[in-house]
């Protein structure tokens, strides 16, 4: 819990986008800044599943699983934290290629210390681009440590192998 | 969907006595299977299933029913027929070194039709959830899939 608390604050403080002050502000930027980032990185792969139901699924799957809202709360013997978080997902898909933005924004208990884009920070990004062979290249731009529970659930929703909802407070 | 999901850091602060949970009284006709798997993936915590139930009346106003702990592989509950239900599924996650718990809900109306019977399937596996709800035609081998409705589509 504390973890998860300290790990949000360190993703609205900036370091994210490589110790900079300013954090993307579009999908471009994030991709641009992630695979250098303190705590991001870019993982590609190919999976075996036609390009349209990889599309289908982050269509379908995305605003069940991610819109939300999660409160998390530290106390102890002399404190009390409480750190309310908006999560926001948008899926853009065209003939060949789709793209599954989340963002997050802090709306109690987190500082915001840079420019927030319009629905919040980026906190993933997931490209699908369609590939000969019923296959799909999956590119991921997203933190190196956390989330967990998020980057396998978006990889399930690709693979298709599990079609399930990430516990956000995890 | 809307969710709100709650992580509360002390187990005290959610799992309190004064809950106001009570045991969910059983309709006379039994037309729900609900078939839970539980893992939290790790032997330093665990995770709790259950089903909070609500009667919603011709205004979408909802009213608390009762609680079924899904403790059991399989639970075989009544729901009233041809009248909309609001299901919470809860699952609740604690950590033992932690001294920490959170927990994550998936919510749906659901209406149940007279001579069906309902297969739900909750699964919470290392931090992924899910509930998948098939409707079967009495005497008719094929299920069908219910895709879940929000709240504010009532």
């Amino acid at each position: 819990m504390q973890y998860r608390i300290i790990l949000a604050t360190v993703l609205t403080s900036g370091l994210f986008a490589g110790c900079a002050i300013n954090h993307p502000q579009t999908a471009a930027e994030f991709r641009a800044a992630a695979p250098g980032a303190t705590f991001g990185k870019k993982e590609s792969f190919v999976v075996d599943r036609q390009f349209d139901d990889v599309a289908r699924t982050f269509g379908e799957q995305a605003p069940k699983c991610l819109e939300m809202r999660v409160k998390m709360t530290e106390s102890g013997h002399m404190h009390h934290h409480v750190v309310v978080t908006k999560y926001t997902p948008t899926v853009w898909v065209s003939d060949d290629s789709a793209e599954l933005h989340l963002q997050f924004e802090h709306e109690q208990g987190v500082m915001a210390v840079s420019e927030m884009p319009e629905n919040g920070y980026y906190l993933m990004v997931a490209d699908a681009s369609r590939l000969a062979d019923n296959k799909t290249q999956i590119d991921m731009y997203r933190p190196s440590m956390g989330y967990d529970t998020i980057v396998r659930a978006v990889k399930g929703w690709a693979t298709g192998d599990n079609i399930g909802c990430p516990d956000l407070t995890k | 969907m809307k969710y709100l999901l709650s992580a509360f850091a002390f187990t005290a602060s959610v799992l309190a006595g004064c809950s106001g949970l009570k045991a969910y009284s059983d309709t006379s006709v039994k037309n729900l299977n609900v078939h839970t798997r539980t893992d939290s993936g790790s032997f330093l915590s665990s995770t709790r299933a259950s089903l909070d139930i609500y009667g919603v009346n011709n205004t979408c106003q909802t009213a608390y029913q009762g609680t079924v702990i899904l403790d059991k592989e399989t639970r075989t509950i009544g729901l009233p027929a041809e009248r909309p239900s609001y299901l919470v599924f809860r699952f609740e996650s604690s950590s033992f070194l932690a001294n920490s718990s959170g927990a994550t809900n998936y919510d749906t109306l659901f209406t149940p039709l007279p001579g069906r019977h309902y297969d739900v399937d909750v699964r919470y596996i290392d931090g992924i959830y899910s509930v998948t709800i098939l409707e079967r035609i009495t005497g008719d081998r094929k299920a069908y899939r219910i895709a879940p409705v929000e709240l504010k589509d009532c």
